[in-house]
């Protein structure tokens, strides 16, 4: 997956230079890498950093444990964009003039917007500038732009009084689930990586695309769900008796009461991240003030506060899982990160026409 | 009543399918957002009013909820005017085009909000004028789609309207301003304040424009709701609801006492 | 100049004392409003869908093609879209006009002042919630385990649950809740403007109730049905949370395909695509809806 990247990535800059003319090109890149920082604390004197993350309770949440101290520490002001998508917004403005400085993403449309231009700092100028990637475990920090700072794992979630618990990823397609599965539109995250895991499961590798069609196909009736706030309402009202959830989403609604519980993939150990992307051509005192705060975000008292609130797994090897979650089973060893699998996205997205619509018909049938 | 009713029994119970269908969910919603439970759910696992306070203790929900209120009322008032004047053009005019312009005029509601969101936002980006992601733009998108509604009600409301009372009030020696506002206003009435209703409304609840306009900082509240409710159902969004719900009937109750108040000022 | 002397014709009907005098003045913000934030940004996206498609690229190139346009209709995933969008548009739009006629006829002319303010707030409270939480208030009466089912089960009068949601019926059902308020506060309007002296003076020369209503009360209140009907059409076919979330992803509307490709996919030549067919569509079927209502109205609409 790297290799592909750094290929298209080289193709793009090739094009890219020519579009804009070479010396161009170069200025803005020398001056990108001007910046600096060590992970201490500075005056920034009042400037504004743009960020992209999630709203409501996610916002709530940030704010409390990590932005507000940091505007305080640092003399800044953040400004806070929920309205995702934010691939459109960063191609309506180019690389060169992006309107957020430092984004969190899921994964595809990560990739995509680094696929569409020159948007991103690379890992390796993250790594120089930002201390406490060291500390995170190696997965955190492979996907070539982004480092991934929280995570969390696959799973179905069951009711219990609906039956036999499922002890494999293809009891999913159990004759007495019909009707009562459940799975999300092709655009989320969830569906995508469940596809993926039936292709690998069902065929020669999560590449093997067919066999993912027939699996969709065979696992109709199926309720497809837009989001996970709405499956989780499905599940609690009875309506679905299994369903694909990420792990924090299940653990948080077997912790509300609801008669759920979790099988996870073993066949398939394929992760939901939180990745953060620092923005190449943001202002020099916006780059240095992104260092700073994914530097924050990456350290170990965070990410167990975090992992608290929204039951997802830390990526820094110090963090501590906190009780309740350690209690149902969850530990930050060498170990329960082994065999960890970042989907193979490149060659998701470059299939994504086909697998939209092909899925979609099947969804519709 | 009996057959002195201007009411029909078929309409009464028709009216009557329509009241369920309307507010049956929004019942369950109420109920559910009274829940005492941890999470959304129907029936209510017993009564309590601790998600309505978590509304209003949130530091998201609550400035949320109050930025949309603002930008509803400015919205609803540039629309209310240029609507209102557009409206009275189309219907007193014979131009040829204004058929042209009806057709126009309803437009942004026919597309779907990320449509006209996505272009407006593009459109601001390219003309660097700074209108990307900042409240005016934010607006203009706003006034764009709850315009139309505020032309089709006063539309509907002055199609009928027999000129020659205004020009009665005219030859009475009324100028022009003071026959509008003192003949032809009050018999509209009904017209605009549907259109504003719709236009409060439409701008309160816009979701998929505000997905590319919102700006950084200031979040909408059925942002706020969605980001949310994408994780999960929280109860705090019924409990938004609930506060919109007696909002609004505090509202149409004190309006229609000051218009009755008035009424019976003139009487005296 | 004709539209001088046509005015000057209009003035003289309407009491022959003056010219009117021009009334551009009046509608000229709004056309400057409109060309430059309605029409200029959706005419640039628009010109898109003619562009060879591209992933993350947003603006025309210039590559002119017609294959995202080809791709719309000969893939009957979109194709059926299409006519599947209009048919739900229309549905809906005749039985909220069915449903809330006689609600904004009953508000309109109680001669109670304390009912019609009451049905005035039940319609307004009912349009303030959220539409994600609404749907929910939905799920929870129309799904499998919903209160309707159980309760028929319940009842014995049926053994497996009805389908009443994730499909084209509970689609319907939600667009009727959320665009219904919307043709009730459009015919209160028109109603409430004709004279109650008309209905009365046709009664009193021998009308029945339902005579005078059908030769007095409804052509007057004929604006009315027609704004109504198209803002309820309009709101329908644009809708994306309603069916997405009533249709269980079964009941797949334009609107689905380009939230999709827009929002999600990114592929926004084809989603520009889907949206000009859409836009080109609602014109079509509301202008052969005006023209056949103008031929019943006798050109007062």
């Amino acid at each position: 997956m790297i290799g592909s990247k750094g290929i298209s990535r080289r193709g793009l800059l090739k094009t890219g230079a020519a579009a804009a003319g070479v010396s161009l090109f170069n200025i803005n890149h020398a001056w990108s890498q001007d910046v600096t920082y060590d992970g201490g604390v500075f005056d920034a004197g009042g400037a504004t950093l743009n960020v992209a993350e999630w709203g409501g309770y996610w916002q709530e949440t940030q704010n409390r444990l990590l932005l507000d101290k940091f505007q305080k520490d640092f003399n800044c002001r953040i400004q806070y964009d929920s309205t995702f998508p934010w691939f459109p917004k960063f191609v309506a403005n180019g690389p060169e003039d992006p309107p957020i400085a430092i984004a969190n993403w899921n994964l595809p449309e990560m990739y995509k917007t680094a696929a569409a231009g020159d948007y991103f700092v690379d890992v390796e100028e993250i790594r120089a500038n930002v201390p406490n990637v060291a500390k995170l475990w190696d997965f955190a920090s492979l996907g070539g732009t982004g480092v991934t700072w929280a995570f969390s794992r696959y799973c179905y979630v069951y009711r219990t009084d609906a039956g036999p618990a499922p002890t494999s990823f293809k009891d999913f397609w159990k004759e007495e689930y019909a009707g009562r599965r459940g799975t999300y539109i092709t655009s989320n995250t969830l569906q995508m990586d469940f596809f993926l895991g039936s292709c690998a499961t069902f065929g020669e590798s999560e590449t093997d695309f067919d066999a993912g069609y027939e699996a969709m196909r065979a696992a109709m009736p199926m309720k497809i769900s837009d989001f996970t706030g709405n499956m989780a309402t499905l599940v609690e009202r009875g309506e679905v008796a299994i369903a694909v959830q990420s792990d924090a989403e299940a653990l948080l609604q077997k912790e509300k009461g609801v008669p759920v519980d979790l099988y996870y993939w073993d066949e398939y150990k394929g992760i939901l991240t939180q990745t953060k992307t620092i923005s190449k051509y943001a202002d020099p005192m916006s780059k240095r003030l992104a260092f700073a705060l994914l530097n924050r975000t990456l350290e170990a008292e965070y990410q167990t506060a975090f992992a608290n609130e929204f039951w997802m797994r830390p990526s820094n090897r110090d963090a501590v899982i906190p009780e309740k979650m350690a209690a149902l089973g969850v530990v930050n060893s060498a170990d329960a990160t082994d065999g960890l699998h970042i989907p193979d996205w490149q060659a998701y997205l470059d299939e994504e026409i086909d697998i939209v619509e092909t899925v979609n018909e099947i969804f519709a049938s | 009543m009996g057959d002195t009713s201007p009411i029909p029994l078929t309409f009464r119970l028709v009216s009557g399918v329509a009241l369920v269908i309307l507010l049956t969910p929004v019942l369950i919603v109420v109920l559910s957002g009274l829940n005492s439970g941890e999470y959304l759910t129907f029936p209510p696992q017993g009564l309590s009013l601790k998600w309505v306070a978590g509304f209003f203790t949130s530091p998201i929900f609550l400035p949320a909820f109050l930025f949309s209120f603002g930008l509803a009322t400015v919205t609803t008032i540039i629309s209310t005017i240029l609507g209102t004047m557009a409206a009275i053009f189309l219907t007193r005019s014979r131009s040829r085009a204004r058929e042209v312009l009806r057709g126009l005029f309803i437009l942004p509601v026919v597309l779907p909000g990320v449509v006209l969101g996505l272009a407006l936002y593009v459109f601001f980006a390219w003309t660097k004028l700074g209108l990307a992601g900042s409240f005016p733009g934010l607006l203009i998108g706003h006034v764009l789609v709850t315009m139309p509604f505020v032309i089709a009600t006063v539309t509907a409301s002055l199609v009928d309207f027999d000129l020659s009372v205004e020009d009665a009030a005219r030859s009475l020696g009324a100028t022009p301003l003071q026959a509008f506002t003192k003949v032809t206003l009050p018999i509209i009435q009904p017209g605009i304040s549907a259109g504003t209703i719709f236009a409060f409304i439409v701008s309160f609840g816009q979701f998929e424009l505000t997905l590319f306009l919102a700006t950084p900082d200031m979040q909408p509240l059925p942002i706020a709701m969605y980001t949310s409710l994408r994780y999960a159902f929280e109860p705090t969004a019924a409990a938004a609801g609930i506060f919109a719900i007696c909002l609004v009937t505090i509202s149409t109750l004190v309006t229609s006492r000051l218009v009755n108040l008035k009424k019976l000022l003139r009487r005296r | 100049m004709a539209e001088l002397a046509l005015s000057e014709v209009h003035g003289r009907r309407t009491g022959g004392r003056r010219l009117r005098p021009t009334l551009w003045w009046l509608v000229t913000p709004a056309i400057l409003f409109f060309v430059l934030f309605f029409l200029i940004p959706i005419a640039s996206l628009f010109a898109i869908s003619f562009d060879k498609g591209a992933q993350g690229v947003i603006t025309f190139q210039g590559n002119l093609t017609l294959d995202n346009f080809a791709r719309i209709f000969t893939r009957s995933l979109y194709y059926e879209a299409v006519w599947r969008s209009v048919w739900l548009g229309a549905t809906v739009s005749v039985l909220c006009l069915i449903i809330g006629y006689p609600l904004a006829f009953v508000i309109a002319r109680t001669l109670r002042p304390g009912a019609a303010l009451l049905l005035t707030i039940l319609v307004l409270a009912s349009m303030q919630l959220d539409m994600v939480i609404r749907l929910y208030g939905m799920m929870v009466l129309m799904g499998d385990n919903g209160l309707i089912n159980t309760a028929l089960m319940k009842v014995g009068l049926i053994s497996a649950p009805l389908p009443l949601m994730y499909n084209s019926f509970g689609v319907i059902v939600g667009l009727v809740q959320v665009t219904l308020p919307f043709m009730i506060l459009s015919l209160v309007g028109a109603i409430k403007s004709i004279n109650p002296s008309l209905e009365e003076a046709a009664r009193s020369l021998g009308s029945t109730r339902w005579h005078a209503m059908r030769t007095v009360t409804w052509p007057l209140s004929l604006p009315g049905v027609y704004a109504g009907t198209l803002l309820v059409f309009a709101l329908a076919i644009s809708s994306y949370v309603v069916p997405a979330l009533m249709g269980g992803w079964k009941v797949v509307t334009l609107p689905i395909h380009i939230y999709q490709q827009i929002a999600e996919v990114g592929r926004w030549q084809f989603g520009a695509a889907i949206g000009v067919v859409l836009f080109g569509t609602s014109l079509l079927a509301m202008a052969v809806y005006i023209l056949a209502l103008r031929r019943q109205a006798g050109g007062r609409m």
